[in-house]
C-alpha cells in the first residue's frame, strides 16, 4: 500500500471511525456500565457493582431491597411471542402477494412495488393513529358494525391490537426481501417438479420454500428485531393489556427514572436480538456452504 | 387460483391503503365530538392548524382545539433542520466509508462492514436510551444537536449499506465514464434517492428523537405522538393528511427523477 493510498484511507475512514466510536460505542458501553450499577435514591446513581438489577428480572432478587417481579419476564416473553407472531402474520399476507406482483408485466410491477413503499414513506405516528381511529368504540370499525346490528368487537388496548399495528408498520421490511427473493425463483424448477408428477403443495414445500428461504430468513429478522424491542405500538393501541419490554424500558427512563434498571431491561432486548442475528446468520452460513 | 391470488392481492392494498384514506376522508368532516360519523364537509381543521379559525379549549365546541400553532411550527421546522444536517452529514461519511472499503482491501476491512451494521441494526430503543445516559454523563444539555448526533449514528450506518450495496454491483469503469448510462445512473442515485432517503428516515424517526430531544426541541414526530397520547382530535387528521400528501409528493418526485434518469 502506498502512502498516497494511505492517506486516502486515512481521510475516507477516519470522520466514520471517530464519530461512530464515540456516539455509538460510547452509549452502548455505558448502558451496559449502568445496568449493574446501583440505583440511587431520588432517580440517581451510585458507582458501586449492583447485580440485583437483572436478578429483579429473572428471580434471584434478594427479596429485601429488591423483589422478584415475574411480571418483567412474562411482558418479556409477551414481547418475543408478539414480534414472533407479528413475522409469521406479515410472512402470510406478502408471499403471495410477491408471486403475485413477480408475475406481472414489467410496468404494472413498477407500480405496485411503488404503492407498497409508498406508505413507508408517510410517518410511522400517522400510520398507527388511522389505527386509532378505527379501531376506537366510535371509530370506523365500530360504525359499521352498528350500522348493521352487530356488536364491534374490541380490539383497541388489546393485544390484537398491537400485532395488528406491528404488521402494519412492518410490512414493507418484510415485502421487500421477500420480493427479491420471490422474483428471482427459477420457473423451469417448478415446472419440472409439476412434470415430474409433484403435487402443488410438494412442489410448494420442497423447491419453492428452500429456494425463497433467504427472503423469508432476511424478511423476518428485518421484522422481528424492531418488532420486539417496539414501545410505540404498544404505547398507542395496546394499552395495559399489551404492554411490551420496550414499555418497561420507556417506564424506567422517563417516569419511574430508574436508570440502571432500564438499562438493564435494554440490555435484555440487546441480547434477544443479538440471539436471533446470530441465529440467522449461522442459518445463512450453513446454507451458502451447503450450495 | 390465479383470480383467488388476484384478490388476495386486492385485499391486501386495501390493508395497506384504507387507514390512510380514512384520515383524509375524515379531516375534512366537521363533526368535532364522533369523527366518524360524516357530518358535512369542513375546512376548519386547516384553518385552526394555521392559525386563522376560530379556537378554544373545550373539546366539544365546534372551533379548533390546539394548544399552539407557534409550537406545530417550531416542531416542523425542528425536523426540517435536524434532517437537513443529519442527511449532509451521514451521506458524505457514509458514503466515503463505503467507497474506502469498496475500493480498497486493507487490513481491518471486516471490521468496517460488519461495524457499520451495528448502528442500524440496534434496536432503535436501545441506542436511544444508550444516548441518554451518555449525553447526561457528559453533561450535554438536550438539544437540537444531541437529536442531530443520535439521528447520524444510525443513518450513516444505513447510507453505508445502501452505497455499499450500490457500488459493489457497480462496474468502476462504467462509474468514470461520465456520459454513460450507468453512470447517469449512479448520479441520480446518489444526488437525489440517497439523499431523499436519508431526509426521510430523519423526519420520520419517532424512538431516538423521543428520548434525547429536550423539552424545546421537539420535531414533528414526537410533537404527534405526544397530541395522539392525549387522545383522538380532529386537527391531528388534518396534520396527518398534510404529512401523508407531503411523502406521497416527496416519493412520487424521486421516483420521476429517477425514471428520467434512467430514460436519458
Amino acid at each position: 500500500m502506498t502512502p498516497r493510498t494511505r492517506g486516502h484511507l486515512a481521510l475516507l475512514l477516519s470522520p466514520v471511525t471517530l464519530f461512530l466510536s464515540v456516539f455509538f460505542l460510547g452509549p452502548l458501553i455505558i448502558i451496559a456500565v449502568y445496568s449493574v450499577l446501583t440505583p440511587g435514591l431520588y432517580g440517581g446513581v451510585e458507582w458501586s457493582f449492583y447485580h440485583w438489577n437483572f436478578g429483579r428480572i429473572f428471580g434471584w432478587a434478594d427479596g429485601l431491597v429488591e423483589v422478584f417481579e415475574p411480571v418483567y419476564l412474562q411482558i418479556l416473553l409477551r414481547s418475543l411471542g408478539l414480534a414472533f407472531l407479528t413475522v409469521i402474520i406479515c410472512l402470510i399476507l406478502c408471499y403471495p402477494v410477491a408471486f403475485w406482483i413477480a408475475r406481472l408485466p414489467q410496468r404494472a410491477r413498477i407500480v405496485f412495488l411503488f404503492l407498497i413503499t409508498l406508505p413507508f414513506f408517510a410517518s410511522l405516528i400517522v400510520r398507527l393513529y388511522a389505527w386509532l381511529l378505527i379501531l376506537k368504540p366510535s371509530g370506523l370499525l365500530g360504525t359499521v358494525f352498528n350500522a348493521v346490528g352487530l356488536e364491534a368487537p374490541e380490539i383497541l388496548y388489546t393485544q390484537t391490537a398491537v400485532i395488528l399495528g406491528m404488521v402494519y408498520i412492518f410490512i414493507p421490511f418484510m415485502f421487500l426481501p421477500l420480493f427479491s427473493s420471490v422474483d428471482t425463483l427459477d420457473r423451469s424448477l417448478i415446472e419440472a417438479s409439476a412434470d415430474l408428477g409433484a403435487k402443488p403443495w410438494q412442489t410448494f414445500v420442497k423447491v419453492i420454500v428452500p429456494q425463497t428461504l433467504p427472503g423469508i430468513a432476511g424478511g423476518s429478522v428485518i421484522v422481528f428485531i424492531p418488532a420486539v424491542g417496539n414501545f410505540i405500538v404498544p404505547d398507542v393501541l395496546g394499552g395495559a393489556q399489551g404492554l411490551m419490554i420496550g414499555n418497561m424500558v420507556e417506564q424506567q427512563f422517563l417516569s419511574s427514572r430508574n436508570w440502571p434498571f432500564g438499562s438493564a431491561l435494554a440490555m435484555v432486548i440487546m441480547a434477544v436480538v443479538l440471539a436471533a442475528l446470530m441465529l440467522f446468520t449461522a442459518r445463512a452460513c450453513k446454507a451458502g456452504a451447503a450450495r | 387460483m390465479k383470480i383467488s391470488l388476484t384478490a388476495f392481492a386486492g385485499l391486501f392494498f386495501l390493508f395497506i391503503y384504507a387507514p390512510l384514506i380514512v384520515i383524509v376522508v375524515y379531516s375534512f368532516n366537521s363533526n368535532p365530538v364522533n369523527m366518524l360519523v360524516w357530518d358535512g364537509f369542513t375546512l376548519d381543521w386547516y384553518k385552526g392548524l394555521f392559525g386563522i379559525g376560530e379556537r378554544t379549549l373545550d373539546p366539544n365546541q365546534r372551533a379548533v382545539y390546539l394548544e399552539s400553532t407557534p409550537q406545530l411550527i417550531a416542531a416542523l421546522k425542528n425536523s426540517l433542520t435536524v434532517a437537513a444536517v443529519t442527511t449532509l452529514f451521514s451521506t458524505l461519511v457514509g458514503t466515503a466509508t463505503a467507497l474506502a472499503v469498496t475500493r480498497y482491501r486493507f487490513r481491518g476491512r471486516t471490521v468496517y462492514t460488519g461495524g457499520m451494521m451495528l448502528p442500524m441494526m440496534m434496536p432503535d430503543i436501545v441506542l436511544g436510551v444508550g444516548l441518554l445516559i451518555f449525553f447526561s454523563t457528559i453533561g450535554m444539555q438536550l438539544s437540537l444537536l444531541t437529536i442531530i448526533i443520535g439521528q447520524c449514528t444510525f443513518l450513516t450506518s444505513y447510507v453505508f449499506i445502501v452505497v455499499q450495496a450500490r457500488l459493489a454491483g457497480l462496474d468502476p469503469a462504467l462509474e468514470e465514464a461520465s456520459a454513460d448510462l450507468g453512470a447517469n445512473e449512479w448520479t441520480t442515485f446518489r444526488k437525489v434517492t440517497l439523499p431523499q432517503l436519508a431526509f426521510i428516515i430523519s423526519m420520520d424517526d419517532l424512538v431516538i428523537t423521543y428520548f434525547i430531544s429536550g423539552t424545546g426541541s421537539q420535531t414533528l414526530p414526537t410533537f404527534i405522538f405526544s397530541m395522539v397520547r392525549r387522545g383522538v382530535k380532529p386537527e391531528i387528521n388534518a396534520i396527518a393528511t398534510l404529512i401523508i400528501l407531503a411523502s406521497i409528493i416527496i416519493a412520487a418526485l424521486g421516483l420521476w427523477l429517477n425514471a428520467r434518469a434512467s430514460r436519458k
